[in-house]
């Protein structure tokens, strides 16, 4: 007999039983073992450059189609249990004129949607940011639902300055705040929330810094996550991995880097989330996957499952077989695809053999000598 | 690699320096490893003094020093009981029927001594109608320090609030006043090489519902550790003391053992994090036989968090004990089982084994109003 979801106490007291019976399965299943989640949330603009970047035009049909290979590509739906996609595609249909959120559903894969976000500086913190989007949210949610969406995503960047004081605690604290409010209302609505704290990889500081930023940051996340009332069962994390910032000059090895990330976990995600997915951002895939299957193996009785939602480390390489040819590749970014989401998925279960995702001079797996 | 790995860990981890950080870790799990739990005998010279005065033996030192020493010297009792919480004068008392030391009969019998190292609950100058704080930060690692060299290994911080919505009880004033002193304390303990049993209770006292309780343990207990961090605690070398989630005593609704169960894992899998290795519960006025009937049926459940979860009861493990003891003598072999008795049951409950009933106790509920430790 396990905790029933039914069970009102603080958070979530504010549902109703059938709401959270909602939310909590919909949370299992983007965190089911060996499944993780397709980010393909970039607006008009941002994919645009990358389609430019390779020589390909950005348009509504450009996007439509590139989207379309990657909710079909045969054989992903084995290894992926949602997929984030920016409102646009939400409207978008295959060319059987299926709508995209029902095809995604009908393989098995879960339709969530980014809601439209802007940064804003905060004054007086050396260029810390908080992520704006609050107002009409629950608006959008209503729409995003009857669209037939079942999560949705919320990114809130920081950024590791220690030269500058950055992130400050008001960063922290604004951000943090913001992403439980954001958690809040998407409940009400019946969307599962993904909250995304995102500490950039930039800066030089060393892999223990990391850590202790890391977990302040996330024990802040969960403390206004508690005191907003987030029924937990019902939400998911999104974190950047724990790593040394990409211009720092000591060397890690993978397994380093994965005990760092089982340590910050440990120290302050509960259990009663039922899985992290984490983000790329700007890791090659052997990097992230190295680092991602070093955290499994490390894992030890720790509960949550621990995956991925990756964009850029996905779509990159993909987007690169188009170089030189003026028009997406379909076939060959399908093939890519599958074969780097089989890799996501072992690496998702601690048993994925490739090599990578040390740092500096460790960058491939250390030869141990034990 | 897995031992390289496993090597990695302590050295990513908390700000926590002092030499006895491995020596806290393997305390920690000593006193939560499966089967066992802890008997709490911490009672302040007058709290004592009211028991034993409850069946008519006069509150004296000696008189003091033979009720503990009966309870250390329960045959078996090292079989059910990994650790016993201490009062600062019985660390440091011999037995009144043998002349040896407490410290050192526990630990012939492979039980680590613990210490309570709080000074008591004080009224909260500006909190609500009352509201305490708990005091004892000045001075602490000079007395932990002393502890350590009289043979204890773990320390006890009790700070309590108490839930009355009416009068919108409890105060933040009062949540952050005890979640602040108790990361402080917790700090201070593990540079002295003690264990911090971290102990944040929520009394039963008062008509409040069993989904009051949750909402008013989330926020507790989730700043506990929030300010635990930030003091830059060892997880792996403490443990949790806190209330099983139930109704308030007087509350209508009186919810049963299952859902008890169920509310009560559920706190704890929102409020804390896995590197904490054990929860070991306090009793707060439960009776002996409900303390076991609850704590086996949180242990029925198939839980999600990796930590231990037992028992550290004080007067649901005595209360039948002291009263078979009624201060004679010959009676003293009969009171020695019956704490055995409890010890046994509460030792099943932790392995989700107890049959509610297979073991004596007197069925009166032990709560009183407004206790004071």
């Amino acid at each position: 007999m396990s905790v029933s979801s039914l069970i009102v106490g603080g958070g979530g007291s504010h549902l109703t039983a059938a709401q959270r019976m909602a939310l909590k399965t919909t949370a299992e299943q983007m965190c089911q073992s060996g499944k993780g989640l397709t980010a393909c949330d970039e607006g008009p603009a941002t994919i645009g450059s990358r389609f430019e970047a390779v020589g390909i035009t950005n348009s509504e049909e450009t996007r439509r189609i590139y989207r379309q290979m990657l909710f079909t590509a045969p054989g992903c739906e084995n290894y992926l249990s949602g997929a984030i996609l920016d409102p646009e595609t939400l409207y978008q249909k295959s060319d059987e004129g299926v709508l995209f959120p029902e095809l995604l559903k009908s393989r098995g894969i879960l339709p969530g949607v980014k809601p439209h976000l802007k940064i804003y500086e905060l004054p007086g913190t050396n260029g810390d940011t908080v992520m704006q989007g609050l107002d009409s949210l629950s608006v959008r949610c209503k729409e995003y639902v009857a669209a037939g969406a079942v999560f949705a995503k919320w990114r809130s960047p920081l950024v590791i300055d220690t030269s500058k004081g950055c992130p400050t605690d008001l960063a922290i604290r604004a951000n943090m705040h913001d992403l439980a409010r954001y958690a809040i209302i998407c409940q009400s609505e019946g969307l599962v929330p993904i909250v995304e704290p995102d500490i950039s990889l930039s800066g030089t500081h060393t892999l223990e810094e990391s850590i202790s930023i890391n977990i302040k940051v996330q024990a802040e996340l969960y403390k206004s996550m508690i005191d907003h009332g987030v029924y937990m069962e019902g939400s998911t994390l999104k974190p950047n991995i724990v790593n040394a910032g990409r211009d720092c000059p000591s060397s890690y090895t993978v397994d380093e880097i994965g005990s760092a990330n089982i340590r910050v976990l440990r120290d302050v995600f509960p259990v009663a989330m039922p899985g992290a997915n984490f983000l790329s951002g700007g890791q090659s895939l052997t990097e992230a996957a190295g680092r991602l299957n070093a955290m499994n193996k490390a894992k030890g009785n720790s509960p949550w499952n621990l995956s991925f939602s990756w964009s850029q480390a996905l779509q990159l390489p993909l987007l690169d077989l188009c170089k030189g040819k003026g028009e997406l590749q379909l076939e060959d970014m399908a093939k890519l695809y599958v074969e780097e989401l089989e890799i996501a998925s072992k690496a998702a279960k601690g048993e994925w053999e490739g090599e990578g995702g040390g740092h500096g001079t460790k960058r491939k797996l250390a030869n141990m000598s034990a | 690699m897995k031992l390289l790995i496993l090597a990695l860990l302590p050295l990513l981890a908390s700000s926590l320096t002092t030499p006895f950080k491995a020596e806290l870790k393997k305390t920690a799990e000593q006193l939560i490893r499966p089967g066992y739990g802890l008997l709490a005998c911490d009672e302040s010279t007058g709290t004592v003094g009211a028991r034993l005065e409850g069946i008519g033996v006069e509150n004296t030192y000696e008189n003091r020093a033979t009720w503990r020493e009966l309870l250390f010297t329960t045959p078996n009792l090292n079989k059910h009981i990994s650790g016993c919480i201490l009062f600062e004068e019985t660390l440091f008392q011999d037995g009144a029927v043998s002349g040896k030391p407490h410290v050192t009969v526990l630990n012939e019998n492979g039980i680590v001594p613990g210490i309570k190292v709080d000074m008591g609950l004080k009224p909260l100058i500006g909190g609500g109608p009352g509201e305490t704080w708990c005091s004892g930060l000045d001075g602490l690692f000079e007395r932990a320090t002393d502890y350590y060299k009289q043979g204890a290994r773990f320390a006890k911080w009790r700070t309590a609030v108490r839930i009355d919505t009416a009068q919108g009880l409890p105060t933040n004033l009062a949540v952050e006043e005890a979640a602040h002193g108790l990361a402080r304390y917790a700090r201070i303990c593990q540079e002295a090489g003690l264990v911090p049993i971290v102990e944040p209770e929520v009394l039963i006292d008062g008509t409040h519902s069993i989904e009051e309780t949750a909402k008013v343990q989330e926020r507790f207990i989730t700043l506990v550790y929030q300010k635990m961090e930030a003091s830059g605690c060892y997880l792996e070398g403490t443990l949790l003391k806190p209330s099983m989630t139930v109704s308030g005593v007087d509350c209508p609704n009186k919810p049963k053992p299952a859902e008890i169960a169920q509310m009560t894992v559920q706190t704890l899998q929102r409020c804390i994090p896995p590197a904490m290795p054990g929860v070991t519960f306090l009793s707060g006025g439960i009776s002996e036989e409900d303390a076991s009937i609850y704590l086996n049926e949180i242990n029925k459940i198939d839980r999600k968090g990796p930590w231990a979860l037992t028992f550290s009861f004080s007067r649901a493990q005595q209360s039948s004990c002291i009263k078979v003891w009624g201060g004679k003598k010959e009676n003293v072999e009969a009171a020695q089982k019956q704490l055995l008795a409890r010890t046994q049951a509460n030792s099943e409950a932790s392995k989700g084994a107890y049959v509610p009933g297979s073991q004596p106790s007197d069925e009166e509920s032990l709560y009183v109003k407004d206790y004071v430790y």
